[in-house]
């Protein structure tokens, strides 16, 4: 079985990866290109760990093809935020103890970026409706729906260490 | 997942020649939401599959003339979510697509994969048989309409040969004085699979029931057109009673099985609940 | 206990948030799966469809002839298998029978995940089906289809880890009835006549069934030998040196040839803290001369993990008609899976001694079955156990329309008090936590949230409570604090860090050597490294390997003083540690800094020794941990559908070491409970095959399903926890369950006594209520009222 080549953006930046025909967007990103953010928690699109952003909408990255991204631009948990400083998010969720294990925490920031993308301002509902698709085991949800919010201004700021 | 070639057409002729060539051992993708599963489950081992997502054109979503809707398979259940034209006119087709799954799966799910793939539970379904929807098959041997209510044959079986590719999905206008409603019943708000899922389409005229229609999702091998309880309502005014009385015929044509997800004495329960307040809802939305 | 600062350092008892956040947001830190060393070969395991058949004949012939194929193994391979495994890490590769679905008959390794899959179709393999026993009521039955060996010892080790509760009674002798491999009594006065003096006896089944622990991240394992023969296992674990024991045992290896590096661990709840797939992907590695990644796949979790017991608890009690309690009967039935593993006397001892029974007659029975053997699930039988016993409490207190929380306060167990085993109750916070839970609004204002309800009897209102408590785990562990050069702290232990215990350590560290948490850092040793540590469960890590670190940092600060007494020529009782140095109590401008110190300590030809405090520990006072939960709900009388408005979790930290950490670990640990009341549970069909294999139909909570997780921490300082701490990882799982059954039969008068409460389950119990009610019967469940 012959590889393909796959053409698209990762992160900003222009890839060109030889991926096998039956490997997944997943594996690709985490196999071919190292990118190993993203997690696989089931492998059948019921838990949200494997998120990416797709043209700026999540989505199951364990459900595509590799070549099916072919000429789209893909975004990692890699490519939010910058390497000198962290995205609101991502500050928010550390302020909040808002990861545990942090297996599930790639698939939930990259869901909630998406969200505020487009929905800024988002309600609690709303907030919880964004994640919904991401199963977490450990933390009950709770701070980080406080951490999105905070991060989108609609919620409390939390101090930082002492 | 086992190993498997790749084709990649560009066009739907292209597509229709590889699967001329090799229909029986390959498999279609689109959104891949129910076709990944089966692979990495062993249910489906292929030798081929054929990607779907570099043929633009079954991606179109359009409204005609008439006020009707031309769906391309390959538009995603997000798309149909969102669609101002959709939400309008089809809320019911809007809300049963906002239903599947996480956004995470709508933005990959397709409604071509949703018909095709024909689960009992497929929860597109409903909204479109209530609304007379047609589906349009491109072939070796041309073009062919099949209405929506035919198209579905067994537990995961339509009518499609191996050869065959859904081309669109044709939905009248449903016309003025009309509204529709889809509800499910599923134990978790999100992530989950309908137990049982009601779509009903009233459309008034004169204060009268003018057309109702009444489908069933995962009461049956098939998804199901509640045709006696449709009857029941249709050219009289749509009142408490008559609509407790629709509820009742609605969940005497439900075939349910009992399995892990629910029983059949459960289903039947809540196609009754559902069916009434889909139709309560569809009612309002006629008159409003 | 109280350290002597003269002023307060930044430790304990602050909330800072974790360390490793900042790694985690960006997903830089490293899990098993994310390794992909040269020259990787990825591991498949072909499992038995079958619950129970006999092996005929495997051929693998055409499975390694694959290109791409660089190993298969069966048991045929690897002689050494022990016949009887006394763990599951022991069934390496199925011999001649096999006694689950999905139990492992074969292994490869293969360039590509995708060859092995194939491989494994093209391994051949005959059975020759058996029947299987299936349902335990009917396994504990003369002539049920035999699981085990007659003679197979029961493993009591996950028992002992919850040491002086289960020291007691479990009685460990050969099967008597075909499956029943262990039986417990506890008894205590004279239940008979408890029963006669009764006014109101109510009797109910109770049923849990198996649930999974649900971490996100499967099982996964990379192993690797090098030329010497020495083996290198990178695992997602609780422990790490619980698994080396493991494989050592297993391969036959000395347990210093076996090196075990802890990954990251993506949860583990006690479905990690034995080892599973670790020797098998050993011997993969070591036949292919090559690392070997396994990593088990969702359903091969759901199917083949170590889920948490089946628990059917038959309870009857009865009580005088001024709530009395006068006695209490139980049969517990535990059911394990094909090995004998169940913690079976804790059970016993919630049912019989949470609240003061006068006489009880407790029955329980470990039950094997042709399914996946069990391991622990934070807080083992405790929510099952308090499902029943908690459902009971409140059925009784309406009945006799008694205040639920004063009916509970009146009857729970005080210090002193004898334990259904005959051991002491240490003191605890029961009282407290439930006290402050009653004072909450949601309690108080619960007659006008019911009253609110809707009008056409589909929004249901109810409120409901409940309180658990658990006797976290003891085990000796260790711990080392050093002072570097830099008058920085290090700390080593070999604690894998799951619940955020490292920093609640580093601050204990901070709080108990006498310097800021920024000073110290905490490094988590392999077990090559690392001073041989416990699990990372049982509620026991700041119990246990806090006072561990405690000690190791006292130790330190004493070296440290003695060493700065001996410079200044001052008296060690005069000497202070602030601000990164050493004081003279009353002499400003003495003093001398801990950089100095640790400096001397390394330099060439100093006299001063580096300072490095240690300590060994083992424990054998326990402190008990209580939380109480308290939900609000809305029901959908037609669908059964259950909304969630409010959650409350009260719980006694002891001593909050890191109230972040701890409010995060009562949450968590809350949803886990919901998910149990709500939606969980594993389904098998009665050919012990799983018809649930999938997170999609194996369902947890999502963000969505649930309300904020309120948290409110209460401190009852334990006696013998650092800085007066308890263990705080179990307590939240508990009282759920009960909680929501009780607001249930709040907002609709039905009890309901299996979990999970699902919408069907709810639906069709209030059917059958309208359709049988009449107003002057005895509610299900009750047997007499005089």
């Amino acid at each position: 079985m012959p590889k393909h080549v796959l053409s698209c953006t990762v992160n900003d930046e222009p890839v060109e990866v030889l991926v096998r025909p039956y490997e997944t967007l997943l594996d690709a990103l985490r196999e071919d290109l190292g990118l190993t953010g993203p997690k696989e928690g089931c492998g059948t699109g019921d838990c949200g760990a494997c998120t990416v952003h797709l043209d700026g909408q999540p989505v199951a990255s364990c459900l595509m093809l590799a070549a099916q991204a072919r000429g789209r631009s893909v975004r990692t948990i890699e490519g939010l935020g910058r390497r000198d400083a962290l995205h609101p998010l991502q500050d928010a969720f550390v302020r909040h103890g808002a990861a545990q294990c942090g297996f599930c925490v790639p698939g939930v920031l990259m869901a909630a970026a998406a969200l505020l993308a487009e929905n800024p301002r988002p309600t609690d509902e709303e907030i919880r409706y964004a994640i919904a698709g991401n199963l977490c085991r450990c933390t009950g949800y709770t701070k980080m729906v406080a951490a999105i919010a905070e991060a989108a201004g609609v919620g409390p700021v939390r101090e930082g260490e002492p | 997942m086992r190993r498997f070639d790749l084709i990649l057409p560009s066009s739907v002729d292209d597509c229709l020649r590889v699967l001329a060539e090799r229909g029986p051992e390959a498999k279609l993708v689109a959104g891949g939401t129910d076709l990944l599963p089966q692979l990495k489950n062993g249910l489906l081992k292929p030798a081929c599959v054929v990607d779907l997502s570099g043929v633009a054109p079954l991606r179109r979503l359009e409204r005609t003339d008439g006020r009707g809707l031309r769906i391309g398979p390959a538009v995603t259940a997000r798309a149909l979510e969102r669609d101002p034209g959709v939400r309008s006119d089809y809320l019911a087709l809007a809300e049963s697509a906002a239903l599947i799954g996480s956004v995470q799966v709508r933005n990959l799910a397709t409604v071509g994969g949703n018909l095709c793939n024909a689960a009992p539970s497929a929860d597109m379904v409903p909204p479109l048989l209530a609304l007379d929807a047609e589906v349009v098959v491109a072939g070796p041997r041309g073009h062919r309409r099949v209405p929506l209510a035919s198209f579905f044959v067994g537990v995961r079986r339509t009518v499609l040969a191996p050869d065959e590719l859904l081309l669109d999905i044709v939905v009248p206008g449903p016309g003025p004085g009309s509204g529709g409603s889809y509800l499910r019943h599923t134990p978790r708000r999100e992530l989950d699979i309908a137990v049982v899922g009601v779509a009903a389409q009233l459309t008034l005229s004169d204060g009268a029931c003018a057309k109702a229609r009444i489908a069933l999702a995962a009461v049956a091998p098939t998804p199901l057109r509640a045709t006696a309880a449709e009857q029941a309502l249709e050219g009289q005014p749509v009142t408490a009673e008559q609509i407790e009385r629709a509820a009742a015929l609605a969940a005497d044509a439900a075939r349910p099985i009992s399995d892990q997800r629910g029983s059949a004495e459960f289903r039947r329960h809540l196609v009754r609940v559902l069916t009434r307040r889909t139709l309560a809802t569809a009612l309002e939305r006629a008159r409003g | 206990m109280t350290m002597k600062t003269t002023r307060e350092v930044k430790g304990v008892g602050l909330s800072i948030p974790r360390p490793d956040g900042p790694e985690k947001v960006t997903g830089e830190t490293r899990y098993v799966a994310d390794l992909t060393p040269h020259g990787l070969l990825h591991a498949k395991l072909l499992r038995s469809p079958y619950a129970h058949a006999r092996i005929v004949r495997i051929d693998a012939r055409r499975a390694r002839a694959l290109g791409g194929v660089r190993v298969v193994l069966t048991a045929a391979d690897v002689p050494a298998l022990k016949r009887k495994a006394p763990t599951r890490a022991h069934a390496v590769l199925a011999i001649d029978r096999v006694v689950f679905v999905g139990q492992p008959v074969a292994a490869v390794a293969a360039d590509e995940p995708a060859i092995a899959e194939e491989a494994l179709d093209l391994i051949e393999v005959e059975y020759d089906v058996l029947p299987a026993a299936v349902d335990p009521l009917q396994s504990m039955q003369a002539g049920a289809p035999p699981v085990a060996d007659a003679g197979t010892e029961a493993d009591t080790s996950e028992a002992l880890a919850h040491s002086g509760v289960a020291a007691a009674k479990a009685d460990a002798g050969p099967a008597r009835a075909a499956n029943v491999t262990q039986q417990v009594r506890l008894q205590r006065g004279d239940v008979a006549q408890g029963f006669a003096a009764s006014d109101l006896v109510i009797e109910h089944t109770y049923r849990v069934p198996m649930v999974h622990q649900g971490y996100l991240e499967p099982h996964a394992v990379l192993a690797q030998w090098d030329r010497a023969g020495l083996l290198t296992i990178w695992t997602s674990t609780q422990g790490s040196f619980n698994t080396r024991s493991e494989v050592a045992d297993v391969l036959g290896l000395p347990e210093n040839r076996v090196r075990v590096i802890p990954m990251e661990c993506g949860g583990g709840f006690g479905g990690k803290i034995r080892a599973l797939c670790e020797p098998v992907t050993a011997l993969l590695a070591r036949a292919a001369g090559r690392p070997v990644r396994y990593v088990m796949t969702r359903r091969e979790e759901l199917e083949a993990g170590m889920p948490a017991p089946q628990v059917i608890i038959r309870l009857k009690t009865a009580v005088k008609r001024d709530g009395t309690l006068m006695a209490l009967e139980a049969d517990t039935i535990l059911e394990s899976g094909a090995l004998s593993s169940a913690v079976l006397t804790m059970s016993g001892v919630f049912l019989g001694s949470l609240y003061r029974w006068p006489s009880f007659d407790i029955r329980g029975f470990e039950v094997l079955t042709h399914k996946p053997s069990i391991a622990a699930y934070r807080a083992p039988t405790a929510p099952q156990t308090t499902f029943a016993i908690d459902s009971q409490m409140e059925q009784i207190a309406r009945r006799l329309n008694l205040d639920p929380v004063e009916f509970r306060l009146r009857h729970l167990v005080r210090e002193g008090d004898p334990m259904a085993n005959g051991q002491p109750w240490q003191g605890h916070g029961g009282r407290e936590v439930l006290r402050r839970i009653a004072e909450h609004p949601l309690w108080t204002s619960r007659a006008e949230w019911s009253a609110g309800g809707g009008t056409n009897g589909r929004g249901l209102r109810g409120t409901g409570l409940a309180l658990g408590g658990w006797i976290p785990g003891l085990q000796p562990t260790g711990a080392t604090v050093r002072l570097n050069p830099d008058g920085s702290l290090g700390v080593l232990t070999g604690q894998v860090d799951i619940a955020g215990t490292n920093i609640a350590l580093a601050q204990i560290a901070a709080s108990a050597y006498g310097v800021d948490i920024e000073q110290v850092r905490i490094t988590t040793g392999d077990t090559d490294s690392a001073p041989v540590t416990g699990l990372s469960a049982g509620s026991k890590t700041i119990y246990t390997v806090g006072a561990a670190v405690l000690e190791a940092a006292r130790d330190a600060r004493r070296q440290t003083l003695e060493i700065a007494a001996a410079e200044m020529e001052a008296s060690i009782h005069d000497l202070e540690i602030e601000d990164g140095r050493v004081t003279v109590r009353g002499v400003p401008g003495r003093s001398i800094t801990l950089a100095q110190i640790g400096k001397k300590g390394n330099l060439y030809m100093s006299k001063v020794p580096p300072v490095l405090g240690a300590s060994h520990l083992a424990f054998s006072l326990q402190a008990p941990a209580f939380a109480a939960e308290l939900a609000r709900i809305e029901v959908d009388a037609e669908t059964g559908e259950v909304t969630l408005h409010d959650f409350v979790v009260v719980q006694d930290a002891g001593r909050a070491i890191n109230p972040l950490g701890v409010e995060g670990q009562m949450q968590g640990g809350a949803v886990q409970s919901l998910g149990m009341a709500l939606t969980e549970g594993l389904t098998f069909d009665e050919d012990g095959r799983l018809t649930n294999p999938s997170l999609l139909d194996y369902r947890m909570l999502t963000a969505a399903d649930l309300p904020r997780i309120e948290t409110i921490i209460v401190e009852v300082p334990s006696p013998a926890g650092p800085f007066g701490a308890r263990g705080v990882g179990e307590p939240p799982i508990i009282p759920a369950p009960a909680a929501v059954a009780n607001a249930i039969q709040d907002a609709t008068g039905v009890r309901i006594t299996e979990l999970p409460l699902t919408p069907e389950r709810i639906a069709m119990a209030l059917l059958a209520s309208r359709a049988s009610s009449s107003p002057s019967a005895a509610a299900p469940g009750e047997v007499s009222t005089r």
